[in-house]
């Protein structure tokens, strides 16, 4: 609880301290503050008698501690990678790094929550900044489009979230996960009201990480966003509704697995091919992310459906690959800056500049699974354990593994390609962008051994 | 562990080092492994085995780290750190050994290749096999011919895909034994339909490199593009990744499906002998024709390791050693070829031998190594598989006896189109230095190995010894 009012009260902070008219004052405040509460957060792993402050809705247990440390790593990257970009537009650099933060408390929520009152909270707040963040290109009409259609789209999967809870509250008569854990084990909940309710609100997680059929707001939404925000997206917003879906569909309503698994097990087939397949042909930067995004989120719902304690941990090394790689392409579209955001704009880059040429593969090679970066460990522990059960599912991964080669290994030859252009003769990556970008692939490369 | 770090090291140092230095840099490093494996060589007895690397730890998910050699591992690696030396050597007057990024990609590379030779943990082997991948496919991308684009895609993706099938038998594999080390692997006996579905992802992965009838496609066009160096690379050193892990990996961990396999593969190799020997005879191109020469030679080779005794397998290990020198030195002979004449069309050529006899002479040497001339490694290694694959079907032996006839063809012809004849050029630059030490170097191998074979043959003996006796204790069987 500490760290999460940290946070929060560093972003009050950081939008009035804004009124200076001094972008790096704003930055100093969050990035303090922000690693204060990173602090926190990992002091109370080890000392748990640390935490002042408590509240039933939240609790912040050791896995909620690890996805919170990896949630608030990536917020941090982001915020100072993209400062250039914020700080573009000097009187609204506050609102850019406070939107952020306020929807990271919500993402916090959303990894803590112990009644789905504070689910329902969190999922609000980490969301509304995004909706907000996706339009603030305000001349640009694409950006506009993606904050109205996620808008849309997004209240309307909330919408049936709000439904699909008030089934199961009705069903299980509490909001609390325990007792709905309790009430659905000794079965004095079951039939159609419970599993409509389930039903629903699977739905509505499979929306927020974006699969199939429910992904296609997000090749929009990630290509019309700043670029800062689609990072943010993919690696905080997608982090934190993979582990509220695991946190719900393994722990609350594991006993009805049989109900669920079957729905889950064709939606996940349907995903990877869908995301994959996609991908192959696009040409716009975001948009190929969008669709990677959507590939990944179909990988990681793997650890969901396979119901093992070690998933959650499996889960995390997963997206800690996926995070740090997504946040070096997209600081790296950010030095590029290409307004088009063609592919074809990063011709010759990893050439001209070797260092943002070997981020880059690392990056991509990591996404794409080659060991022995993080990416690879990720995708094998999780396609490992779900193998027992679910082996057709683990050999299509693999397949879909082998077309997701095809695009990222595209992207990697156009960078490193010998031609050059004119893009890359202006490129000016700040000494943070270079920061960011080293943390980034010291965190791929020695990613993989935090297995152990 | 300095075979681990010097190649690291001096990839390192390639990177950053200044351009009028980086070529010495990189030979420097490779002849600092040679020195290291020589010293560990003479140490080694070949009964040993020797464990490099084991923190004596498991991973949650089962991985051990576990590294080490017996006598052909340490073979392996002594055979890589031969081979890097000379390719180094032989690129040395073109303006590819002045590039930072490429010395440095080749020290990755070796590094690469020692971590496959010596791994002894299931993933372990997984993940040097596929950092292999990456030193090559940026050696293809920044100097190779112009129209690699595709061609180096299809090659990436045809080998990614083809390792999956290994990962995912792993995985498979992971689900029965307690960890991921080699012996535990090999521990385990599986019922023959599920070791059928485990031999067979390996078998994608490693029919893929090798590469065998019919996974070869990608093969000869990406040699074709590929630099010099990268083709030797890859010939030379790369495809032996997969004969190894036939012998070390695919068999040992799942011999019950050998009755199912043992037909196939060798099938396979067999069809792969004929057809590439008729295709490359037919070649116009001194590249691809080599290419096809090399499916042929490999396809005898890995039908000689189903036959999985001590005497073939000995000599396939002559026969890998006696593929990477020719190898080498055939496509250092046809990269001579295709830079002093600007092509590499057979016709366009002809009587290089009287403006260039030096090379005319050494490139005939490595020509008759490689039809088999008795004394050289080709004629121990190829009869020794012969006689095994004519003890198991004598219509095998036949047919993959015509390897020596067809061999004599192609290779004779491409010798003979473009070396006799009348001259069709002005002049031809004769042999450099560092051209002539890299033939010679070859040259010299050849011969120990084809007048005393019994060197390689002791060395991996007691291994193979081993590997049979680790299998047969193999006991509980597994659904």
């Amino acid at each position: 609880m500490d760290a999460l009012i940290v946070v929060f009260v560093t972003g009050l902070i950081s939008m009035f301290i804004a009124m200076a008219n001094k972008p790096a004052y704003v930055l100093i405040t969050a990035v303090v503050g922000l690693s204060a509460a990173l602090v926190l957060m990992i002091n109370s792993w080890f000392n748990p008698a640390f935490i002042h402050i408590k509240y039933d809705g939240l609790e912040f247990d050791k896995v909620a501690i690890l996805y919170s440390v990896l949630a608030m790593s990536f917020t941090l990257l982001i915020i100072v990678g993209g400062y250039s970009y914020f700080k573009k537009e000097v009187e609204h650099t506050g609102e850019y790094i406070s939107l952020l933060l306020f929807s990271l408390v919500g993402a916090l929520c959303m990894i803590a929550f112990t009644d789905l009152f504070m689910f329902f909270l969190g999922l609000e707040i980490l969301s509304i900044p995004i909706y907000v963040l996706a339009g603030s290109k305000k001349k640009n009409i694409l950006s506009s489009e993606a904050s109205l259609k996620y808008f849309f789209t997004g209240a309307f999967a909330t919408g049936i979230l709000l439904f699909g809870t008030a089934w199961v509250y009705g069903a299980t008569g509490s909001f609390k996960l325990n007792e709905i854990a309790l009430a659905i084990n000794d079965g004095t909940a079951q039939g159609p009201l419970l599993s409509i309710g389930v039903l629903m609100m699977m739905a509505s997680f499979l929306f927020k990480v974006g699969a199939a059929p429910f992904h296609f707001w997000s090749p929009d939404v990630y290509g019309g966003s700043p670029n800062i925000v689609t990072g943010y997206m993919a690696a905080v917003v997608k982090l934190a509704g993979l582990f509220a879906f695991m946190k719900l569909f393994t722990f609350v309503f594991g006993d009805l697995h049989s109900l669920w698994s079957g729905a889950l097990f064709g939606l996940i087939i349907l995903t990877m091919f869908v995301g994959n397949l996609s991908a192959l042909g696009q040409t716009k930067f975001k948009r190929l992310l969008a669709y990677s995004s959507i590939a990944n989120a179909g990988y990681a719902l793997l650890a969901i459906i396979v119901q093992d304690f070690e998933s959650v941990w499996n889960l995390w090394i997963y997206l800690l690959g996926y995070g740090f790689a997504v946040i070096a392409l997209i600081i790296i579209s950010l030095i590029v800056n290409n307004e088009e955001d063609d592919i074809s704009a990063y011709k010759g880059i990893g050439r001209k500049n070797p260092l943002i040429g070997i981020v880059m593969i690392l990056a991509l090679l990591s996404m794409a699974g080659v060991p022995p970066l993080a990416g690879f460990f990720g995708k094998f522990m999780v396609f490992s354990s779900a193998f027992n059960e679910y082996p057709v599912l683990v050999i299509l991964a693999v397949v879909n593994s082998g077309i997701g080669m095809f695009y990222y290994l595209r992207l990697l030859m156009t960078a490193m390609s010998k031609e050059d252009n004119e893009v890359v003769a202006t490129l000016k990556p700040t000494i943070m962008q270079y920061i960011v970008l080293a943390v980034c692939s010291v965190a791929l490369i020695v990613g993989g051994l935090i297995t152990i | 562990m300095e075979i681990y770090i010097i190649p690291l090291l001096f990839a390192l140092i390639a990177a950053i080092a200044p351009k009028n230095l980086v070529k010495h840099v990189g030979l420097i490093g490779a002849l600092a492994s040679l020195v290291v494996t020589l010293t560990q060589v003479v140490t080694f007895s070949p009964a040993d085995t020797v464990t490099l690397f084991d923190p004596n730890f498991i991973t949650s998910f089962g991985l051990t780290f576990k590294m080490g050699y017996d006598g052909m591992g340490l073979f392996m690696v002594l055979l890589t750190n031969v081979m890097i030396p000379i390719i180094l050597l032989s690129n040395l007057n073109r303006s590819i050994a002045n590039e930072k990024s490429f010395n440095s990609m080749v020290m990755l590379m070796q590094f690469g290749l020692v971590g496959v030779f010596t791994a002894m943990d299931g993933i372990m082997f997984y993940v040097f096999w596929e950092l292999t991948l990456i030193p090559i496919f940026l050696i293809v991308l920044w100097y190779g011919a112009p129209e690699r684009k595709n061609i180096l895609i299809k090659f990436f993706i045809y080998t990614f895909v083809g390792s999956l099938g290994m990962l995912l038998s792993l995985m498979a594999l992971g689900t029965y034994a307690k960890d991921f080390s080699h012996e535990s692997l090999v521990a385990i006996q599986l019922v023959p339909k599920t070791a059928f579905w485990i031999m067979g992802g390996f078998f994608l992965a490693f029919a893929i490199k090798i590469p065998l009838f019919p996974f070869h496609t990608w093969q000869p066009t990406t040699y074709t593009v590929a630099p010099m160096a990268g083709t030797m690379l890859l010939s030379g050193l790369m495809l032996k990744m997969a004969l190894f892990g036939m012998i070390r990996w695919m068999i040992p961990l799942a011999p019950e499906a050998m009755a199912d396999f043992k037909c196939i593969v060798i099938t396979l190799g067999l069809i792969g002998i004929l057809y590439a020997a008729i295709i490359a005879i037919k070649q116009s191109d001194i590249k691809r024709l080599f290419a096809f020469a090399s499916i042929s030679h490999v396809g005898l080779i890995a039908a000689g390791i189903m036959l999985f005794d001590k005497e073939t397998l000995s000599a396939v290990f002559i026969q890998i050693a006696n593929h990477s020198l020719v190898a080498v030195g055939l496509f250092l002979a046809a990269g001579i070829l295709e830079k002093r004449l600007g092509t590499r069309t057979l016709s366009e050529m002809g009587g290089v031998a009287k403006l260039a006899p030096k090379f005319g002479f050494w490139f005939a040497v490595i020509a008759f190594a490689s039809v088999s001339v008795p004394f050289t490694s080709g004629f121990i290694g190829e009869f020794l598989l012969l006689k095994g694959l004519y003890g198991y079907n004598w219509m095998v032996g036949l047919a993959a006896g015509t390897t020596l006839v067809f061999g004599a063809v192609y290779t004779l012809r491409a010798y003979q189109l473009s070396m006799y004849g009348a001259p069709k050029m002005e002049s031809f630059k004769d042999l450099t230095w560092n051209e002539l030490l890299a033939f010679f170097l070859i040259t010299v191998f050849i011969l120990i190995i084809g007048v005393y074979p019994q060197v390689v043959i002791d060395f991996v003996g007691p291994s193979l010894d081993k590997l049979f006796l680790s299998m047969q204790a193999s006991n509980t069987l597994i659904p």
